[in-house]
């Protein structure tokens, strides 16, 4: 068999890769666009916040005291919800959030790594020790929602699970401190 | 039976039969996650399950058989004999008392931390230990690869290297990359913590080491698949594969590509800002070329073959195709799965998105999905036809081998698409029983049911497969003789430098990882992360 | 191979797979037009996939940052 034929085949093969790569490389392009477009537009990102603070005194004072756990609806209307997550329970075990307003949740660590998703909604975060977690969210529907620990954190794991009750503006009630709990149902 | 015969099954061997006894745990475990098992088993019972199951299925199975495999293909691939063969068996020694050390700290419950270890979480430093001895003795196998492709260059000077053994170094060198960052995190990190010499652990670090590992290790998975595609498949289904360029850019592209996007495993952790996160979203998109390439270069090798075959109009050379044939079998069946774990992956990787899915189900079933299915499936149909020409004997019926594929393929269907459903329900991992008291718990009941009958089928394959493999040992057929590897439509005759050795690519990848983790690990060197206390788990 | 050295009574590299060069010929006339729908459909159809799964489930869920 001469060279010859064999060039033509390679430039050939060659050829149909080349713009097989560009067609899918359009594709893909596109998908990523996607995603740039929404991020930028929608503000959609992954938790993106990066704070560190001790584990170790987490529980001593400051924003991770007991007292200062739960919701929080600050002078300026802004709700902030703190979180501590530990083995094997979440402080406190129920959150109440309003609907249709911008939260935000931070979480923290006192030992080991833990993590939260909140069914029904695109609220996940890592709870990493030495750093504190923070989400950014719009509940759109009022109910109660189920957050667990969904990452292995010793034997316990299974059981560790909060509640995030989404309450609608009327039963959205702060106490005199700004401080709103779980409604008794 | 030669020596190098007898190392490769020895490696097999125990690949196989660790995964047949990790199968029947992953039977079990979803036994008592489902509403038919609930309250049987202690959570102590299932962690160590899950530990076995996992350190067997991702460490045991794929490094032994990548192992083997490679032997393998450096003896008939190269037709030259395997160097330094003392090496390999001292190797393979280690890596058993590796495996030992490690199974055995489980079964004590010493060691519940899962495969992924995550401290502050800490087991005791025998199983540490015993993943180093695996670890080590896997290197030794890059070593040898390598060897073996320099010492072939050398005899054979301008003569482009065989693809297989080109993919087969490339993987190795990629392994190589991969596991600095495990190493460095249990050798600096978890070891000391393990063994009592740090009390506390800096998690941000830890968890940014592991990430370096994590996704390139799954391409270190993945490859032999894509190495049975390009230089198998095609002579098994009687064809010639199109492009053995587009074969070389592939095994080049998953080296230097999937390195340094470990870190979009923590785009979820706070540990590290959006800027990075997003830059990783990016770079993950370039690793989905050489599966983009292989996705038209293997279907086109394939054509080749059915239209030979009197295959004709736009499909008919997929139905002329010898799918009686166990590697041909598999291949489609692999390619069918891939589609589904891509789309799975897309959507991991997807900035925002990953959100979505996080920790649930979606992500145990995607990896299930890809590893377990594309990649495990082609596992089989490497074993079957290696097997002949390891003991000298051919398989008595193909038959019994489609029906283990069959049942494979459906079983990891049933068990996987399930599972990302349920994980778009909220449903998380690595729980030791649900609470099916729970309304929206309850809920998801019947599907988890499903999922569990996908996961008896993958039993009865995995035992199915065993068994297919110890009859060959007796059969009395004698091995078909000739070549496995596939010619290309256009042979290669001189191929530039870049496309026979790795040197460049070497120094790209080198690159890339500073660029791509340099400052997401300085920066705790610089300003270490406040530590957590180490929590001893036995 | 150098003609110099002892060459392998089997050498994996040029052992021949018994496919005719003019039969191959007329199949490379229509290759890869076959692997080009089937590669494009399943691409187009994973894409229109992640772009369902993008839109219908998670930008319902809620924004998120």
């Amino acid at each position: 068999m001469t060279d010859q034929p064999h060039e033509t085949h390679e430039r050939w093969i060659l050829g149909t890769e080349l713009i097989w790569a560009f067609g899918v490389g359009v594709l893909v392009a596109a998908t990523i666009s996607v995603i740039v477009f929404t991020a930028l537009t929608l503000n959609i990102n992954p938790p993106s916040n990066v704070e560190r603070v001790d584990p170790k005194t987490l529980h001593l004072s400051g924003e991770f005291s007991e007292q200062n756990l739960g919701t929080l609806v600050a002078a300026d209307g802004t709700v902030t919800a703190r979180i501590i997550a530990t083995q094997f329970t979440f402080v406190p075990h129920c959150i109440a959030l309003p609907r249709g307003r911008p939260v935000t949740l931070r979480l923290a660590s006192p030992d080991v790594i833990h993590g939260i998703l909140i069914t029904g909604t695109n609220v996940n975060t890592m709870v990493v020790p030495g750093y504190v977690a923070q989400v950014h969210t719009e509940f759109t529907q009022s109910g109660e929602l189920l957050m667990p620990c969904h990452e292995y954190c010793g034997l316990g794991h299974s059981e560790m699970w909060a509640v995030v009750q989404v309450l609608s503006a009327a039963e959205f009630k702060p106490d005199g401190d700004g401080r709103v709990s779980c409604a008794q149902r | 039976m030669r020596s190098v015969d007898r190392l490769c099954l020895a490696h097999l061997w125990l690949a196989f039969g660790a995964f047949a006894g990790a199968a029947v745990l992953g039977v079990w475990q979803m036994w008592v996650r489902s509403p038919l098992g609930a309250h049987t088993g202690t959570p102590g019972d299932y962690y160590m399950s899950v530990t076995a199951h996992g350190v067997t299925m991702a460490y045991v199975l794929s490094t032994f058989f990548i192992m083997g495999f490679g032997y393998f293909v450096a003896v008939t691939a190269l037709n030259r004999p395997l160097p330094g063969q003392g090496w390999a068996w001292t190797a393979f020694v280690a890596g058993i008392i590796g495996v030992v050390m490690a199974l055995v700290s489980i079964a004590l419950g010493k060691a519940s931390v899962l495969y992924t270890f995550y401290p502050p979480l800490t087991a005791t430093a025998w199983f540490y230990i015993g993943l180093i001895l695996v670890v080590a003795a896997s290197w030794v196998w890059c070593v040898l690869m390598f060897v073996s492709m320099t010492a072939w260059k050398r005899e054979n000077p301008g003569v482009p290297v065989p693809l297989a053994m080109f993919a087969t170094v490339a993987n190795a060198l990629l392994w190589l990359w991969t596991t600095a960052g495990l190493t460095v995190e249990l050798l600096y990190q978890v070891v000391p913590a393990a063994m009592g010499f740090v009390q506390t652990v800096d998690v941000g670090l830890s968890r940014t080491l592991f990430s370096w590992t994590l996704h390139a290790i799954v391409y270190f998975w993945l490859i032999p698949a894509y190495i049975a595609f390009y230089t198998m498949l095609p002579r098994a289904a009687g064809g010639r594969l199109y492009s053995d360029t587009m074969g070389r850019l592939t095994f080049i592209f998953f080296l230097i590509y999937s390195l340094p996007v470990g870190l979009h495993h923590l785009l979820m952790d706070p540990e590290h800002g959006n800027g990075t996160k997003f830059i990783q979203v990016l770079l993950t998109a370039f690793v989905a070329a050489p599966t983009v390439l292989t996705i038209f270069t293997i279907p086109a090798s394939l054509e080749i073959a059915g239209r030979l075959r009197g295959g004709r109009g736009v499909f008919g050379w997929i139905a002329a195709l010898p799918w009686d044939r166990p590697m041909v079998l598999a291949s489609g069946l692999s390619f069918v799965m891939l589609a589904f774990g891509g789309l799975g992956g897309l959507i991991n990787m997807a900035y925002g998105m990953n959100a979505m899915v996080h920790n649930t189900s979606w992500v145990t079933a995607h990896f299930h999905l890809i590893y377990g299915g594309t990649a495990v499936i082609m596992y089989f149909a490497i074993a079957y036809e290696i097997w002949p020409r390891l003991t000298g004997r051919q398989h008595e019926s193909f038959s019994p081998l489609r029906w283990q594929l069959w049942l494979w393929f459906v079983g990891m269907m049933v068990m996987t698409l399930p599972w990302h459903w349920l994980g778009l329900q909220g449903q998380w991992r690595r729980v030791a029983n649900f609470n099916y008291d729970s309304p929206i718990i309850a809920g998801w009941g019947p599907l988890v049911i499903v999922s569990l009958g996908g996961g008896l089928l993958l039993l009865a394959s995995a035992l199915l497969f065993v068994r297919n493999l110890a009859v060959l040992h007796r059969s009395v057929l004698p091995a078909p003789s000739g070549s496995l590897y596939a010619l290309a439509v256009v042979p290669p005759r001189h191929v530039p430098a870049a496309l026979n050795g790795f040197g460049l690519w070497n120094v790209l990848v080198l690159t890339s990882m500073l660029l791509a983790y340099g400052y997401p690990i300085a920066q705790f060197v610089i300003a270490p992360s406040p530590t957590a206390i180490v929590h001893r788990i036995e | 191979m150098p003609v110099d050295q002892p060459r392998p009574a089997h050498n994996p590299l040029e052992e021949s797979d018994h496919i005719d060069d003019a039969a191959l010929n007329v199949v490379l006339r229509t290759v890869p037009l076959g692997a080009a729908v089937l590669a494009g459909s399943a691409v187009a159809l994973v894409v229109l996939g992640y772009l369902a799964i993008y839109l219908l489930i998670f930008l319902p869920r809620g924004v998120v940052g």
